[in-house]
């Protein structure tokens, strides 16, 4: 590191720049076991330090690093679904948390909230996150719109084989109702699919969305007991809208969503 | 390290994909989690994940431009019985392994008519159940 960088790091840190730190993945129960083989950034173990009823899932991790890579987000992210897919709960922890060391990880984070965070995880137990999306087909959707849209056919059929400098206008205006017929339609599908959808969580996170394709985006967490029904009831749904949408359906995932954390 | 535990409903209809690509990592964890106060921190700027935001499209000229080029590269006839919307419904397919897409999409439908055109999808709008309502949103 150059000294400029490092001058740079130290003004922006708070505490004094260790060589080692603590990377919090999340917070679990203090008599919830971690698997033992797990490992996390850099094929660091994973250890717990724990305050109370809570406990930090943490690795020791070097400070001085090259700047962020995607193979420290998947490894934060493959320890929080191990996690997240053994017998207790986890809070998750906002990734990119380093803490100086093991007496600031246990006073200063765990021991102020330990309340807060077996209330957290109360919450959490025997419940499961989804990600929910529903998608349309652009081609498809567009089709349905020119077809079912009288002044969106005409504006096609007058802006589709000029040069793109041409009828500037005219483009803006296909795209502004495009997108408007696009939102009435998304509208009308989020609107009943959520309908379908909702009473089967205990709690839901909607993501807002925009563009041509997708349709609903939503964080939902499932009662353990109630998944099959759920996983069934989301399969019929599928086959239903199959010819014009697509449902995903993607864990269980960490709790992300519902950690509390905004 | 992945643990997944993935099942595929039995109809396969449902995308049941799992998380493994960065982009859908991202996805999930976007900017979320319990959040550490920052004099606590070691602040690291290399690591700190920045806000993404990248899916949400901001409505703006360009946008309504991307909307319109869409739209006219669309290759259908959409008069006249057209060309059947079997071979959209084929792109769908690629990216759905184990779905079954079968039959023609009926064509199309009453145009909607509803004036609700700003819709803020993260606000939850209470709404009827009524197959009308369904059947009226194909």
């Amino acid at each position: 590191m150059t000294p400029a960088a490092d001058a740079a790091l130290q003004e922006e840190a708070t505490t004094p720049v260790p060589e080692v730190g603590w990377f919090v993945y999340g917070v679990v129960g203090a008599d919830s076991p971690v698997p033992t083989d797990l490992t996390g950034l850099d094929d660091e173990p994973v250890t717990t330090l724990s305050s109370g009823r809570v406990a930090a899932v943490v690795t020791k991790v070097a400070v001085e690093r090259p700047p962020g890579r995607s193979v420290e987000l998947l490894a934060y992210n493959s320890v929080l679904d191990a996690l997240a897919h053994g017998p207790g709960p986890v809070v998750p922890v906002r990734f990119g948390s380093i803490l100086p060391d093991e007496e600031a990880v246990v006073e200063e984070f765990l021991a102020p909230d330990e309340g807060y965070f077996a209330e957290l995880l109360e919450g959490l137990q025997g419940r499961e996150q989804f990600m929910f999306q529903a998608l349309y087909d652009e081609q498809q959707v567009l089709a349905d719109i020119v077809a079912t849209e009288p002044e969106i056919a005409e504006l096609r059929a007058l802006t589709k084989d000029l040069p793109p400098e041409a009828a500037y206008g005219e483009r803006v205006r296909l795209g502004e109702l495009v997108s408007a017929a696009v939102d009435v339609r998304r509208a009308v599908d989020s609107s009943w699919l959520l309908d379908e959808v909702l009473p089967l969580t205990e709690a839901y996170s909607l993501r807002p969305v925009s563009g041509l394709e997708r349709v609903v985006d939503a964080a939902l967490l499932v009662a353990t007991d109630r998944r099959a029904d759920f996983e069934e009831r989301l399969e019929a749904l599928a086959e239903e809208v199959h010819d014009r949408m697509r449902l995903r359906l993607m864990g269980p995932t960490a709790p992300y969503d519902f950690a509390g954390g905004g | 390290m992945t643990v997944q535990t993935q099942r595929r409903g039995g109809g396969g209809y449902l995308d049941r994909p799992a998380p493994s690509g960065l982009a859908d990592v991202v996805e999930i964890i976007l900017d979320k989690g319990i959040v550490i106060d920052a004099y606590v921190r070691v602040s690291l700027v290399g690591i700190e994940l920045l806000t993404i935001d990248a899916r949400i499209v901001i409505a703006s000229v360009d946008t309504y431009l991307r909307f319109a080029e869409a739209t006219n590269r669309l290759d259908l006839l959409e008069q006249g019985g057209g060309k059947p919307l079997d071979e959209f419904i084929g792109n769908m397919q690629e990216s759905g392994a184990g779905r079954k897409v079968k039959g023609a999409v009926s064509g199309a439908k009453k145009a909607l008519s509803s004036g609700d055109d700003d819709d803020d999808s993260s606000e939850r709008r209470p709404a009827k159940k009524s197959s009308s309502r369904r059947r009226s949103s194909a």
